[in-house]
């Protein structure tokens, strides 16, 4: 996908995003894209690693940041306390209408990751997405080791919590492979 | 009587302080290497004052990671929610190795340079490699591996690794949230003491006054904090008090990527060196691999003064590999620009100098047409700040500047200086028709690369 392309994706899938509830700060677009990419297979070339909050593109970061440069998204400050959210720009319907090969193609999976993490707060996506990185790195590890790993990793989160993330997404690939069909 | 601590004087910071196994590191090939490798590559060639070299950068990043170490894990500055999220904080034991650690760290961030810096780092590797992989080769070294085991209690060449290079350059290693502190200070894209010293340095030695700013006070503000209210992680953040020198620090990064760092002649010089140095190394070095060597005996040998003596023969005899950019380099015959990309292009083509690069090869040959897509990458304004009453913020909350603070996309295309009229002519007519109609192959799946010797493949992406 070339780079104009991956910024209409994701210049969508924050405007999906919102749309759902979600709060749409940096962590939230995050992990949002990393389930668009190793969940639902688009192909946006960020490689994640386990940083703050769980999975992290540094890449992302950069595109992100392109992405203002080129007055497609913005940074708005909602509510004080709070990180800054993500919000698409005016010129960013116009950017859209330029890629509807791009867009038809994926617009689906944008929705279905929109649908599932829109109303998720930033633990949550912590959790299941910690979970699901360590699950698509095991290799035939039991649950109950990948939720000590998970504990290991993220201390504030409860045997309990992790093996629950664990069933959690188990039950979201099953949503994704029944919305692929 | 042994010297237990040596002071070595700075035009940033007055004195640099080293013991006694610092200063081994010092004499060590790696790091000697550095006295002859450019800071700023050819910049000297726009500002002659930029002579500077990694070395005395090197010694001034240490230099600084000292002192910030100092402050940010000062018992009255931590407070218990962070103890919390990090015991290391209480251990004084452990303190001391960190700051070993982060110091040798911040000093061998930059062994791994290649000639010139950044210049040609991201062309003239192999695949795969960057020059914080040969730092990593280095600091794991026997050479430096002696040192560290030297050392009471010796350093784990690993910790030296991580906090030298940060989560992103050594995404194979597991950080701890410690680590990842640590290695903020150093590479840290909000408050990195790299970032600082390098700023501050090119600044006076450009003679740019941009890139000053009151880092006594910022760095007297920085404060470990969670990354907003009830978070279960931790950043480098900043006490209220220090914002406005915050400000300053990202306005300075601002003004010398625009001012000094992206300025399209030495973007262009940058095309040249690498030009040259392909040539040179496909044909006249001894290496012949068209790229720089990775075994770390080549790497020492190898600085800017085997570059520099091999682009003056060059230069002066037609037959020699890269003979042409050398000249140009020795002459001052640049290429001169033909297109910059303003924000109003950008609206109409997402990718408008790569259109008008891929137009001007067509119209004029490849061989004439230099393109330069360098990118202001985050302006790290997604820290938190630690609000007088106590609450915290993020930064942009709390300075209406920092909200203002856009990244910046530069997009420069070259043209020999032969053909500048003729093409800036062709331009003037063509230029509408050029954005316009390669808009419409934006959506299509293959990648267009814009063509002219290569033209495509410049974009040094973060000059630094």
């Amino acid at each position: 996908m070339k780079r104009n392309q991956r910024a209409a994706v994701l210049a969508l899938l924050i405007r999906r995003m919102l749309s759902r509830g979600s709060w749409c700060g940096e962590t939230h677009v995050q992990k949002a894209t990393f389930f668009l990419q190793e969940l639902m297979g688009v192909d946006l070339g960020f490689s994640f690693v386990l940083y703050r909050h769980g999975p992290f593109s540094f890449e992302l970061r950069d595109e992100l940041s392109l992405m203002q440069a080129d007055d497609l998204i913005s940074l708005q400050v909602r509510q004080p306390g709070y990180g800054p959210a993500l919000v698409p720009t005016q010129f960013s319907d116009v950017y859209l209408e330029r890629f509807p090969k791009t867009l038809g193609q994926h617009q689906a999976s944008i929705e279905f990751i929109a649908n599932e993490l829109g109303g998720m707060n930033v633990a949550e996506l912590e959790r299941i997405a910690t979970a699901f990185f360590i699950a698509e790195r095991s290799d035939g590890t039991s649950v109950e080791d990948m939720a000590q790993e998970l504990v290991g990793l993220k201390p504030h989160i409860s045997i309990e919590d992790a093996l629950q993330a664990f069933e959690d997404i188990e039950r979201l690939k099953d949503r994704a492979k029944a919305h692929s069909l | 009587m042994t010297k237990l601590f040596h002071e070595i004087r700075d035009p940033i910071h007055v004195f640099v302080h080293l013991d006694l196994h610092e200063k081994k590191v010092l004499d060590s090939r790696a790091f000697q290497r550095l006295r002859q490798i450019s800071q700023l590559a050819l910049t000297y060639l726009l500002y002659p004052g930029a002579t500077h070299k990694r070395f005395e950068h090197s010694l001034g990043v240490m230099e600084l990671a000292g002192r910030v170490f100092e402050v940010i894990t000062n018992p009255v500055n931590v407070t218990d929610e962070v103890r919390k999220l990090l015991p290391e904080l209480g251990h004084l034991d452990g303190l001391s190795y960190w700051k070993h650690v982060l110091r040798m760290a911040a000093l061998c961030h930059d062994v791994g340079h290649l000639p010139f810096s950044h210049a040609a780092e991201e062309q003239l590797l192999p695949s795969g490699w960057t020059h914080e992989r040969l730092s990593r080769c280095l600091i794991e070294s026997d050479e430096m591996k002696s040192i560290w085991k030297s050392m009471t209690p010796p350093l784990d060449p690993e910790h030296i690794v991580k906090l030298a290079l940060g989560v992103r350059k050594a995404s194979d290693l597991n950080f701890s949230r410690w680590e990842r502190i640590l290695a903020e200070v150093i590479v840290g894209d909000a408050f990195g003491v790299d970032r600082i010293d390098y700023l501050l340095r090119d600044s006076h030695h450009t003679g740019v006054a941009y890139g000053k700013f009151d880092h006594y006070r910022l760095i007297d503000e920085l404060r470990i904090l969670p990354t907003f209210s009830g978070s279960t992680e931790a950043a480098l953040g900043i006490k209220q008090g220090g914002i406005y020198s915050a400000e300053a620090l990202a306005l300075a990064r601002y003004y010398m990527f625009s001012q000094v760092y992206y300025h399209p002649i030495r973007l262009i010089y940058d095309r040249h060196l690498q030009d040259f140095l392909s040539s040179w190394l496909a044909e006249g070095s001894l290496l012949k691999e068209g790229v720089f060597s990775i075994e770390l005996e080549d790497h020492l040998k190898m600085t800017d003064d085997e570059v520099n003596a091999a682009m003056r023969i060059a230069a002066l005899d037609s037959k020699q590999p890269g003979h042409d950019p050398a000249k140009r380099i020795m002459t001052h015959n640049h290429f001169r620009v033909l297109y910059e990309r303003n924000p109003q292009d950008a609206k109409v083509n997402s990718d408008p100098g790569g259109a008008v690069a891929r137009a001007a090869a067509q119209e004029f040959g490849a061989d004439s047409i230099r393109y330069s897509q360098p990118r202001l990458k985050n302006v790290a304004s997604d820290y938190p700040v630690l609000a007088r009453d106590g609450r915290i913020e993020p930064a942009i909350s709390v300075s209406e500047m920092l909200s203002k603070l856009q990244p910046t996309s530069i997009d420069c295309v070259f043209v020999r200086p032969d053909h500048r009229e003729k093409a800036e002519q062709w331009l003037l007519k063509n230029r509408e028709q050029i954005l316009s109609a390669a808009r419409e192959q934006e959506d299509e799946d293959h990648e267009t690369k814009p063509e002219g010797g290569g033209a495509g493949a410049a974009n040094p992406k973060d000059a630094k």
